[in-house]
């Protein structure tokens, strides 16, 4: 046995260790495994940690057969339907309010002050005007997903310098050509951040919304099989939700960057929503 | 609403709703509901704040627990964690404790976040002042660090209120527990209609007052 190969193997492994990536790594490995043993013994709420094999059993399962079909269709209905209807009122709204410093400076706060109050609870009054059908849940997606859309097509507009419209119409440039060469290109991409978190706060909303009164959806099938204590089934379901989350976002992301190769620090504002 | 143009059973008008949300205040019961809100508001900030804090400057103390936590807290906060709750609901019940843990989830990443941030973009100068005055390790982060950290901290702390704000109100309403939310969801399941245009208001206000008071909280800090 090569005394020093070991050696140098176990310090490449604790160099390894040693990077960011190694330390995520091993966390990773390290939680799954405490789970898995936790889940296998019982010994600790077993209800609660059911083990690592039977929630991807669960997960391969959503995959592979087509249980999750409905209610993935309503839920993708609910929230691109919330996500085009919140920037349909979103994106004009917060153009037209970026567009004079008069409105500006009422309707801004206005807005922030209300982004703080959590969309859910204006649900039951959707239920009241819509039913507790998909529409409803479309109604607190899109209401969700307005104001991110909004503030950050305000931010937008403000980050348009004055300046800039000078010398466009001292050179004699028409409003449209103004339309589309100063203000297009110094929202888009604050539009487009806000579209990015609009989808993740209407995924939130109507999956939220689902969770408290549901025919069908993601949302629904979480408290479904809450109810019935089906734990795994549960936690697969959360993590092909997130999964999905994470998905969609890091496509938006990418699709932007395509569109747009100039990156805009405008994450800052949406940490606000 | 007056000219009758819309059913009464689906819109309270303002005005029946303001009576409501005032009679309710008056007879104590709605008193009750904001105490119980504000309650789990306050235990929610405090380990939000306590933990953050704690953990934020670990992040920021070891480099490599920095760097390679700070991504797993970033991807897990862009999920939608809360539809985790029926996970806290078996651990706790269908109690405020549930509505606490959960909620200062959310308000304890933008503290770890701003907290980690405040240290590291501390200006290099102050250091080296404090270095060339040779101050001991604990004055240096007492007169030097903390001072030069403190605005950056707080608007985490902020953006962590208004975070557990928004989870504890919804959270409330969607799993039916504790005050303000509790009420808009039982008397939307009596078909109060009154009363939950009330609750909407009122839960509106309570986000706004929040909001308002530490805005103003942030600008007394920053003088």
């Amino acid at each position: 046995m090569n005394i020093t190969g070991v050696r140098d193997a176990a310090g490449a492994v604790a160099a390894g260790a040693q990077t960011p990536a190694g330390v995520q790594t091993l966390t990773a490995l390290a939680f799954l495994i405490a789970w898995q043993l936790i889940g296998m013994t019982g010994s600790i709420l077993s209800e609660l940690f059911p083990p690592i094999t039977e929630i991807i059993k669960s997960l391969w399962h959503y995959l592979t057969t087509p249980i999750l079909i409905p209610h993935l269709y309503a839920s993708l209905y609910e929230v691109l339907g919330g996500l085009l209807v919140g920037s349909l009122f979103g994106i004009p709204l917060g153009i037209l309010f970026g567009s004079r410093r008069s409105f500006m400076q009422v309707m801004e706060p206005i807005i922030l002050y209300l982004a703080v109050v959590p969309k859910i609870i204006v649900f039951p009054v959707f239920i009241l005007f819509l039913g507790i059908g998909t529409h409803s849940k479309l109604a607190v997606a899109a209401i969700a997903a307005f104001f991110p859309i909004a503030l950050l097509t305000i931010t937008g507009m403000r980050e348009v310098r004055p300046v800039f419209l000078d010398v466009a119409r001292t050179l004699g440039a028409s409003t449209l050509k103004i339309a589309t060469r100063i203000y297009l290109p110094a929202i888009a991409g604050y539009v487009f951040t806000g579209l990015r978190i609009g989808l993740g706060a209407a995924v939130t909303g109507a999956l939220l919304a689902e969770t408290k009164i549901a025919r069908a959806g993601l949302g629904f099938m979480i408290v479904e099989y809450y109810g019935q204590f089906r734990m795994a089934d549960m936690y697969a379901l959360l993590l092909f939700i997130f999964i999905l989350a994470a998905l969609a976002n890091w496509g938006m992301k990418a699709l932007f960057s395509l569109l747009l190769p100039l990156p805009r620090s405008s994450e800052n504002v949406a940490a606000f929503i | 609403m007056r000219l009758g143009w819309i059913d009464p059973f689906f819109l309270a008008s303002p005005v029946q709703a303001i009576g409501v949300l005032w009679s309710q205040l008056v007879s104590g019961n709605a008193l009750y509901l904001i105490l119980v809100t504000l309650y789990e508001i306050a235990a929610a900030l405090l380990i939000a704040t306590v933990v953050g804090l704690l953990v934020g400057f670990v992040l920021w103390r070891y480099q490599l627990i920095g760097a390679s936590y700070e991504l797993f807290l970033a991807a897990l906060f862009s999920s939608p964690v809360i539809l985790a709750y029926p996970v806290f609901l078996v651990f706790f019940g269908r109690t405020s404790a549930a509505v606490i843990v959960l909620s200062s989830f959310f308000g304890l990443v933008p503290i770890i976040m701003n907290t980690k941030s405040a240290f590291q973009h501390v200006n290099p100068i102050l250091v080296q002042v404090g270095a060339s005055m040779n101050l001991s390790r604990q004055r240096m982060f007492r007169h030097i660090l903390l001072p030069a950290a403190a605005p950056t901290i707080f608007s985490g702390f902020r953006l962590g209120l208004t975070y557990i704000l928004k989870s504890v109100l919804g959270l409330e309403y969607v799993i039916q527990v504790g005050g303000v939310g509790m009420w808009l969801s039982d008397a939307a399941f009596r078909f109060e209609v009154g009363e939950v245009y009330a609750g909407l208001v009122g839960t509106t206000l309570l986000s706004i007052l929040f909001l308002f008071m530490i805005n103003h909280a942030e600008m007394k800090v920053r003088k």
